[in-house]
């Protein structure tokens, strides 16, 4: 893991993988945000858990 | 980041749909168990307590 340029079995660096992870992660808060709020509104305008 | 290299041994086009379907998949087995198990989902759905409002106005509405 020293070379920061080695390419590795997948045909990503380090650096490139760490991109991919990130947006992902970035992905995922934004969908779990947005799930947070629909869940939200459905405790308020449906009967669920009243 | 914390599993950031992940993907160095991971290829991502495998990786990824994966992670998206098993999300997908996941949150969809959910939602149908509760559908299916439970009556209040299609009573809220049906609009069940409006219907009723209305049935019950409909009796005078013939008068």
């Amino acid at each position: 893991m020293a070379d920061p340029n080695k390419v590795w079995p997948t045909g990503l660096t380090e650096a490139e993988s760490e991109e991919i992870h990130r947006n992902l992660i970035q992905g995922t808060q934004i969908f779990g945000m947005i799930a947070v709020l629909a869940h939200l509104l459905a405790y308020i305008y449906s009967p669920w858990l009243h | 980041m914390i599993y950031g290299k992940m993907w160095c041994v991971v290829k991502p086009s495998v990786g990824i749909p994966l992670f998206l379907s098993a999300v997908a998949i996941g949150s969809f087995a959910v939602h149908v168990a509760l559908v299916t198990n439970t009556t209040w989902i299609k009573d809220f759905l049906q609009g069940g307590k409006a219907a009723t409002a209305q049935s019950q106005s409909a009796p005078a509405v013939k008068k």
